[in-house]
């Protein structure tokens, strides 16, 4: 579509508002009577959008508490400040705090689920469109995503997050949380329920910067009758982006359970102590790479009012065997064959330096499969999480592209041309910018911490990685995923893959990774008898 | 056997494997292709989770010892979009498992065929929920 016609179907749109706003008598601003100092989206519900934190400490007790080890004081946020617990229940409660340091499945960095989440010392980024609220949380890259919808929720099935569907009741955002297992808590306190948990949760906007969050629980197996919690939210306004605090790597690497590779490993600020020789000195190049393929049109394409392309959806990438080695191979024991998907160079190989190419035959030995960061349920990086064979969500949220992976990850990419993080700031996930570049979506990403491979067949990436990816619209259904990877440490020059991403009607599941683990240990068995042996 | 372990692996790549539904770690370094395995037993739990599930089955060894063995599946997720509920394996069921075993020796194993006494193969039987050929 031309400029010109993309500009006139804007101006058709703010012509239908308008006509909308006369024949209606109400502006998109809500309701008479409606709050008027509170932000509202384009279809007049309040904007939530924007990145959040509950002050309180009823992520420690959400009853009235005096202080305890590593649990701050504080006032409750229960109605009557009382939980209405069945008798067998009352006990299990207090077993539950007397083992707290052991049984809190927070400790083993399990998923806290819905409510916990929402009240804990991290902040979280909300994003909001017409019929999806996504929640992106710095703790261990959790998300919730809030189908406003009109869809049912799942039968039969559990999650560590709940199930959730929203709708509005004037202007505020009720949410029905169902599908919970029964093994999250609600604090550090030891306050639990079972899986028959339902929640309704309510977002009313009370000013600019504050979200009142009410919440009903029932339970009917674990309480008496349903009993309510109320808290504000509070906008964060001294920072403009969600980190990552991930539990379980910082936990492993702490016990020594994931070791260091000085190789990839981001060494620290240079001219610190922890950094190795053999990385020191690299030059990260910062232009970006050209596109290495042409991305054609197959039909027309979705767009949003603005004419952008619209990218939402769920997706399932084709990665082409990718998670399995990017270059053309047959299949193995157990391991798919592979169609490809290195488009540059030519030759479909990666261009890999000497030592990375012995590195790489090292890391397919089975005593190295225990390093694969996603054995241990890390998250899986740039670009790997995008070529999984696991589903992802797109959300198009005005200034932003949100990617959900059902693997449990995020990548929350800002359109607004912000500067890259500091260069010591280091992610899982890296930081990443977008911009549009005719329909092209154009991500580039660095902070890249080096602790992630490309694949289960160890290829590597350093933290010296920058990534240029590119999202292009085939048709209605299809987008075109690029990315051009420059990484100077490990290959002679950039590489480019390419793959596609079919657009599916099905909603994300949840995988819970870390918290069924049971191949970890398997992995680490073999690890540790050939450390044994070659020992001796 | 090393032509044994390529023919069961082309097999479970066109019969779509019950044990390979999107993988989050090497399979070929937790279990051993020298180590195929057949056994006939009943199940007596199944743990429905991810990014595995796992149906836990006792075997009877050559000595007549009953052993728990746990055999890897494909996740909930996976399983859950090919139509599968957490209630469809009841305890009690014999079924005829081949799988490789693991190859820190315990008794674990991914199975690759869960076969019922009827003959129908457990968990497999749809095309890839996951899509793409590498989905595994």
């Amino acid at each position: 579509m031309s400029e010109h016609r993309r500009a006139r179907r804007v101006a058709a749109g703010v012509l239908v508002a308008l006509v909308l706003t006369l024949v209606t008598g109400c502006a998109p601003s809500g309701a008479p009577g409606a709050n008027p100092t509170i932000p509202r989206t384009a279809s007049g519900r309040p904007n939530l959008q924007g990145i959040w934190q509950a002050r309180n400490a009823a992520a420690a007790d959400l009853l009235d508490h005096a202080a305890r080890h590593e649990m701050r004081a504080g006032r409750s946020v229960v109605e009557g400040d009382e939980i209405p617990y069945q008798p067998w229940a009352a006990a299990r409660k207090l077993e539950n705090a007397a083992s707290r340091a052991t049984a809190d499945p927070l400790a083993k960095c399990y998923m806290p689920g819905v409510p916990r989440i929402m009240y804990m010392p991290y902040p979280f980024h909300l994003f909001q469109t017409d019929d999806h609220v996504g929640i992106t949380f710095e703790w261990s890259q959790v998300f919730r995503l809030i189908y406003t919808n009109g869809s049912k929720p799942h039968d039969g099935i559990e999650f560590w997050m709940g199930d959730s569907r929203g709708r509005w009741e004037g202007d505020t955002l009720v949410v029905d949380v169902t599908n919970h297992n029964d093994k999250t808590w609600f604090d550090m306190a030891g306050n639990f329920h079972s899986e028959a948990l339902h929640l309704v949760e309510r977002f009313t906007m009370t000013d600019a910067n504050t979200i009142q969050y009410e919440l009903t629980v029932e339970d009917p197996k674990v309480f008496t009758r349903p009993w309510k919690m109320t808290m504000p939210l509070h906008r964060e306004t001294d920072s403009d982006r969600v980190l990552e605090y991930q539990c379980n790597a910082e936990a492993e690497e702490a016990r020594g359970d994931f070791e260091r590779d000085p190789r990839t490993w981001y060494p620290g600020p240079a001219g610190t102590a922890a950094q190795p020789a053999a990385v020191a000195g690299e030059d990260v190049p910062s232009a970006p790479a050209p596109a290495r393929t042409a991305a054609q049109p197959k039909g027309p394409i979705r767009r949003l009012a603005d004419g952008k392309p619209d990218l939402s959806g769920h997706y399932q990438p084709d990665g082409g065997g990718a998670n399995y080695g990017l270059e053309t191979h047959p299949p193995d024991f157990l391991t798919p064959g592979g169609r490809g998907v290195i488009v540059d160079p030519a030759d479909g190989q990666l261009p890999m330096l000497p030592w990375a190419e012995t590195e790489q035959k090292n890391r397919m030995l089975p005593e190295r499969g225990y390093d694969d960061p996603t054995a241990h349920c890390f998250v899986a990086g740039v670009p790997r999480s995008m070529y999984t064979p696991s589903p992802l969500h797109i959300l198009q949220p005005p200034g932003y592209v949100v990617v959900l992976h059902e693997r449990m990850a995020w990548r929350v990419i800002p359109l607004d041309g912000r500067p890259h993080l500091p260069d010591t700031i280091r992610l899982w996930q890296g930081d990443s910018v977008g911009r549009w570049e005719g329909d092209t979506l154009v991500i580039e990403t660095r902070n890249l911490n080096g602790k992630t491979w490309l694949n289960e067949v160890g290829e590597i990436v350093s933290h010296a990685e920058t990534v240029v990816e590119r999202l292009t619209p085939l048709d209605a259904d299809t987008l075109h995923y690029e990315a051009t990877v420059t990484d100077p440490l490990v290959y002679s020059r950039p590489w480019t893959i390419a793959l596609p991403m079919n657009r599916q009607a099905d909603d994300l599941l949840e995988v819970a990774c870390h918290e069924d683990n049971q191949d970890l240990q398997h992995l680490k068995d073999v690890r540790d008898e050939v450390r044994r042996r070659t020992r001796r | 056997m090393r032509r044994h372990a390529w023919v069961a692996a082309v097999a479970v790549m066109m019969t779509l494997a019950a044990g390979s539904a999107a993988a989050h770690h090497s399979f070929s370094a937790e279990y051993d292709d020298k180590k195929p395995l057949k056994v006939t037993g009943t199940v007596t739990t199944m743990k429905w989770s991810n990014p595995h599930a796992w149906i836990y089955v006792d075997v009877k060894d050559k000595r007549g010892k009953v052993v728990n063995w746990a055999f890897e599946t494909g996740g909930a997720n996976a399983l859950y979009r090919r139509g599968w509920r957490k209630q469809d394996l009841v305890p009690g069921t014999v079924v005829t498992i081949d799988a490789f075993q693991a190859r820190n020796g315990t008794p674990t194993a991914n199975a690759q065929s869960i076969l019922m006494p009827d003959g129908k193969r457990l968990f497999a039987g749809s095309s890839s929920p996951t899509g793409g050929t590498g989905a595994k």
